[in-house]
């Protein structure tokens, strides 16, 4: 039976778009979602959550952009396969994460704080995908 | 005999309408209560039930005061006054008591506020439009032939034309020959069939009322919506096949091809009549408003979204939601689909239909006196 996967909480501060981007975004990286599988339509997102069709569409383009969902004119929405988000954008997230870093860095932060900044970054990732 | 059936007709049409409207609160989702999101809690308190009980009362003697009405008043060849006279009174008297069960229902609305919207992601389940829009098709298809043929014999109609047949089928009533007169009706086949599986296509897209309850409410949603949307298809089909054949036979019978019109069209007239009436019922109490008495055992989850926010519901029965995109989202108060107020091209789209039907009745109105 189907879970809940997408809450929209319109009293929270964080915007309806990203909501739905962030929600998608754990279902597929936590593997609940595997590469091919159908997600629905912006129309029935949109009508089923009472938003505005452009807010699904944002969001769907969000996770287009990150790789997670290929967008396929008559066959809909999928989940991108491994392929899509592998390689060339691979190496450009590793690009700005190491960019990030060197931020950090600079503002003086040891290597050791860096790790535990990281851990915790990680744990809170694995935290929303059980929660979802 | 005529006033034998028309008798026996007030009083399954009271018996319905009345009984539904009396009846509803058995139907209704848990959590509503006459047009206002309480939750399922409250929707159980006393005050609930005391406004649930005025409501049996006073719907008990509306009952009553149409029947009786229905019966004194009796009716007119041509014009089942007293027929008409008790509906007005249902729908009036009814009306007036739901709007007192509203107010008092507000006052056990939670403080207002968004409610949490929900959808699935997984396991995305697509309405099957196949049928809606083989109806689609057809109706459209038979509606054109019958305007095709009718126009092709106007010319060898003779004036006046019959307009109206007795129960026998024989025509009882004739009016001048004209335009309207005889177009009427051909046009009238193809806006109704076209109007009644347009709605069955647009209810099986139509908003679903979810609960925060793991996928419970969404199966029953998605079976009361699937069953809603055939059964407005078949009615299509059998109106539109009835509309068509009337007006095929009316023709023959105005050119003298036939003399009467034939039995069968009755029969599937009184067919219409048993299938609106007894699929109605049939989807009240198998499915429940929305599906409701599906979900039950989930029943106490909090409604989301559309239909817990009191806020875009004007009445309790008009959603104003210019935000979704929705066209047709589940009744608050009422059985099946309503329109989104707040979506402009749905607006537009039935009050076109509405017009056309409505300019259809006038015209035919006007062509036959």
């Amino acid at each position: 039976m189907a879970r809940w996967n997408v809450v929209v909480d319109r009293s929270s501060g964080e915007p309806v778009y990203a909501q739905i981007a962030r929600q998608v975004r754990a279902r597929i990286a936590g593997g609940d979602l595997k590469p091919g599988a159908p997600l629905p339509s912006v129309r029935t997102l949109a009508t089923d959550l009472g938003v505005n069709l452009n807010t699904v569409a944002r969001a769907y383009r969000q996770l287009e952009d990150g790789g997670f969902v290929a967008i396929a004119g008559r066959s809909g929405v999928r989940v991108a396969p491994p392929a899509s988000a592998a390689a060339a954008k691979r190496n450009d997230l590793r690009e700005r994460l190491r960019d990030a870093l060197a931020h950090l860095r600079q503002a003086g932060l040891a290597p050791k704080e860096l790790e535990r900044i990281a851990s915790k970054e990680i744990a809170a990732l694995a935290r929303d995908e059980e929660g979802r | 005999m005529e006033r034998t059936i028309l008798n026996m007709y007030l009083l399954v049409e009271v018996a319905t309408i009345g009984g539904f409207m009396l009846l509803y609160p058995r139907i209704a989702r848990k959590g509503l209560l006459f047009g206002v999101y309480v939750g399922a809690e409250r929707s159980q308190s006393e005050e609930a039930r005391a406004i649930t009980r005025a409501w049996y009362r006073g719907g008990i003697a509306t009952i009553a005061l149409a029947l009786a009405v229905g019966w004194l008043l009796g009716s007119r060849p041509g014009f089942p006054v007293g027929t008409f006279a008790s509906t007005l009174l249902l729908l009036a008297s009814f009306s007036v008591l739901y709007l007192r069960a509203y107010r008092r229902a507000q006052r056990l609305a939670p403080p207002p506020g968004p409610p949490l919207a929900v959808a699935a992601i997984d396991a995305v389940p697509e309405p099957n439009l196949a049928l809606p829009w083989a109806v689609l098709l057809a109706s459209a298809v038979a509606g054109v032939c019958v305007i095709v043929y009718t126009v092709n014999r106007f010319d060898a109609m003779p004036d006046p034309v019959p307009t109206h047949f007795g129960i026998s089928g024989q025509p009882d009533g004739w009016s001048k020959k004209s335009v309207g007169a005889v177009m009427v009706l051909p046009i009238m086949t193809l806006v109704m069939g076209v109007t009644l599986s347009g709605v069955a296509l647009l209810t099986a897209k139509a908003k679903r009322g979810l609960r925060l309850d793991g996928g419970a409410s969404l199966v029953a949603q998605n079976r009361y919506r699937s069953a809603m949307s055939r059964y407005l298809a078949i009615l299509g089909l059998l109106v539109t096949t009835m509309l068509a054949s009337l007006s095929v036979t009316s023709v023959q019978v105005a050119l003298g091809q036939r003399r009467t019109l034939p039995g069968a069209i009755m029969l599937v007239g009184l067919a219409i009549f048993l299938f609106a009436m007894l699929g109605a019922a049939w989807l009240a109490i198998r499915y429940g408003q929305g599906g409701s008495r599906l979900e039950n055992p989930q029943g106490d989850a909090p409604l989301t979204d559309g239909l817990a926010d009191n806020r875009l519901w004007k009445l309790g029965v008009f959603y104003v939601n210019p935000e979704d995109p929705s066209w047709l989202v589940e009744h608050r108060f009422g059985f099946g689909y309503t329109l989104n107020f707040g979506n402009p091209r749905a607006v537009a789209t039935f009050a076109a239909f509405l017009a056309a039907l409505l300019g259809l009745a006038a015209w035919a109105i006007v062509s036959s006196t």
